[in-house]
């Protein structure tokens, strides 16, 4: 990652950050997962290495699953891309807030390995007051610790798995979907934003019913679309 | 050991770059948008559109151990969040604690 257009003092700064209310509610999802991966016997290995390597929970748990079911290479393949797709609007959010001029594209590539849900809603609730040169070295930062507590969390729960109780669990469970719901609202700043929330909610269970593959890019587009159309007049710029 | 390296490749090749595929071409797209143009925000209402999508569909087919609770309990919890949230000074931490906290309560009292 070469030249000076990036400000890399701000490296540690994120990954302080990120050690606060989303690194523990990302642990409560991964001490969940490592359960799963126990409960599914494929060995904590396939788990593990799932968490660096694939760092997007939906897309691991589809992994996990088929693979335990001893599924196909291309079936695999495919079932985790679908999952995936979700991600390329969060990836050209966070990108178009952190590039910047003569800035190594390497970086950029290297970034966007670690962009899902939680980094997306850390990017958008906490990152706004940095400069844009501490920008990406700031998310880095926040990845890099995410990502290295989360490998961790994955054995924890692996461990736990027998000892936690079924409701215990499950609410260790509900803080991750919690989370992404509460940060829409603590990031929504247009009008916009509040319709997009109430029309995904309600499209994507429409969705589900008939293509439950689909739900999920479904609500985006077609949410997405008409939230954006409907409020576009009278929107004015902060 | 062979069983490692088949593993890892498993990983690589159905995992790592069938997610990584899409982070590349939002890089490759992110690049090339102005900041604050009309098209982000469209982008902006989609991926907001989306995840909302994402949290309904957790509380309606939860997954694993999250089953072990009613549909209406993980509705009410979720409701409670975003209530804390603007009750307790717009605080993320809070409200996410209520969500998980009402979902036990709920569940406690009232039986899975």
């Amino acid at each position: 990652m070469s030249g000076t257009a990036y400000d890399w003092t701000a490296l540690p700064h994120g990954m302080r950050a990120a050690l606060g209310v989303p690194g523990i509610v990302m642990a409560a999802s991964f001490i969940g997962f490592g359960a799963l991966v126990r409960g599914l016997e494929v060995g904590l290995l396939a788990g593990v290495l799932s968490t660096p390597l694939i760092w997007a929970l939906p897309g691991q748990v589809v992994f996990v699953n088929m693979y335990a079911e001893g599924a196909g290479l291309a079936a695999i393949g495919l079932g985790v891309t679908l999952t995936a797709v979700r991600l390329l609007p969060m990836v050209v959010l966070v990108i178009s807030k952190v590039r910047v001029e003569g800035g190594s594209r390497l970086a950029l590539y290297a970034l966007s390995h670690f962009i899902a849900v939680t980094i997306w809603r850390v990017a958008e609730d906490g990152m706004d007051h940095e400069e844009r040169p501490r920008r990406l070295p700031w998310l880095m930062g926040a990845g890099l610790a995410l990502m290295a507590s989360m490998i961790v969390m994955t054995c924890a729960g692996y461990v736990l798995a027998q000892v936690l109780t079924p409701l215990l669990a499950a609410c260790l469970m509900f803080l991750t979907p919690s989370f992404f719901f509460i940060s829409l609202f603590a990031g929504a700043k247009f009008t916009m934003d509040y319709v997009s929330i109430a029309l995904g909610a309600v499209i994507g269970p429409v969705v589900y019913r008939f293509y439950p593959e689909l739900d999920l890019i479904a609500a985006g587009l077609v949410g997405g679309t008409l939230a954006y159309v409907v409020t576009r007049i009278g929107r004015r710029k902060p | 050991m062979t069983d490692t390296i088949g593993l890892v490749g498993v990983i690589l090749a159905a995992g790592w770059a069938t997610t990584y595929v899409w982070r590349f071409v939002g890089v490759y797209i992110g690049q090339r948008m102005a900041p604050d143009s009309e098209l982000l925000m469209w982008v902006r209402a989609v991926a907001t559109a989306l995840v909302s999508a994402l949290v309904v569909r957790l509380l309606l087919v939860p997954p694993g151990m999250l089953g072990h609770t009613s549909l209406e309990a993980r509705v009410v919890a979720m409701a409670a969040g975003v209530a804390g949230f603007y009750l307790f000074g717009r605080g993320i931490g809070a409200a996410v604690a209520v969500a998980a906290v009402s979902l036990f309560l709920v569940t406690w009292v009232f039986g899975a």
